[in-house]
């Protein structure tokens, strides 16, 4: 009897636990994998601005100086706490998606400059 | 509801991080992962101080653990048993209390960062089991020294790309915990198999 069959017959539990956490260890290193090549591409990486995010996280993500965002905004340097771009739209008197739209096609302005 | 959280991250600054990793070491269901990733990345452009963001969620981890502790032990074995209430959570409950027994040390220091949906249980069952505080602390501040400096890291190393942070970060440690897993199992296998080999080997004799 091989010691396969052996665990299979007296020792069930334990053996499907193990085939069970050898496949998520499978799962997570193929998610892994997937992830990193998916990352890799530059093409994935200018993430479309949200509410939360501040002018100085978008600039990173798109891979711009933040400076040349700043003055493309019109804004002035950061006093105190960074404003985020739900109330930089709010102080402007703006909606939020309207400003976002605005703000994606500078980014794409200032990105075909570079 | 998410993104409401991310945006007082900006805004509070330390304060927003410590809050959530304070709270989820209590487990409440909120997303402390995320927060510090985000928190990692604001801190790489500029927008909060490093150190501080470390601090804070180091800080806000450290007493939210002490803070479960704490409510364990008031509450004794009576609270064990209201803890035990739900099915689903009387499963968590009896895993944490077996492994913190059996494992001590190590248990509470996995518990805070590769297991972290266990950290909670293990730290109300650890006070309310009796499990000594001097036993508990040096493995509980390690173990969310790791937790901290992992989650910002990324966050830092992945500025600008939060959905990228937290994929990799996932995927990461769940790759981690499951082939931890994975190698517990085999071994206790191995150890199964050996038995029943001694146990023939004596019957034979």
């Amino acid at each position: 009897m091989t010691a396969l069959r052996r665990l299979w017959r007296h020792h069930r539990t334990a053996l499907v636990a193990f085939a069970l956490a050898a496949g998520l260890t499978l799962f997570f290193a193929i998610r892994f994998t997937v992830f990193t090549i998916y990352w890799a591409d530059p093409a994935h990486r200018d993430r479309a601005p949200e509410g939360w995010m501040t002018p100085g996280y978008v600039a990173r993500s798109w891979d711009i100086p933040r400076d040349a965002l700043q003055t493309a905004l019109g804004l002035p340097p950061p006093q105190g706490h960074p404003p985020t771009l739900r109330q930089i739209a709010r102080d402007r008197g703006q909606d939020l998606p309207d400003f976002l739209d605005a703000l994606t096609r500078t980014l794409e302005d200032l990105k075909d400059r570079q | 509801m998410i993104d409401a959280l991310l945006a007082l991250v900006p805004v509070w600054g330390p304060w927003a991080v410590g809050l959530v990793t304070f709270l989820s070491c209590l487990a409440l269901p909120v997303p402390a992962s995320l927060v510090m990733l985000s928190a990692g990345g604001f801190a790489a452009v500029g927008d909060l101080s490093p150190l501080a963001v470390v601090a804070a969620a180091f800080l806000g981890a450290a007493l939210g653990d002490h803070a479960g502790y704490a409510l364990g032990r008031l509450g004794g074995p009576p609270f064990m048993t209201r803890l035990r209430g739900r099915p689903r959570r009387a499963a968590l409950v009896d895993r944490a209390v077996a492994v913190l027994h059996a494992r001590g040390g190590i248990a509470v220091f996995l518990s805070r960062w590769m297991f972290s949906p266990l950290g909670p249980w293990v730290n109300l069952a650890g006070g309310a089991t009796g499990f000594p505080w001097r036993r508990f602390v040096a493995p509980q501040l390690a173990g969310e020294m790791v937790w901290v400096a992992l989650y910002v890291g990324l966050g830092w190393a992945f500025a600008g790309n939060l959905q990228a942070a937290s994929d990799l970060a996932g995927s990461a440690l769940g790759f981690l915990a499951a082939g931890a897993m994975t190698i517990g199992l085999g071994l206790w296998l191995r150890a199964l198999l050996r038995q029943g080999r001694q146990r023939r080997r004596g019957e034979r004799a």
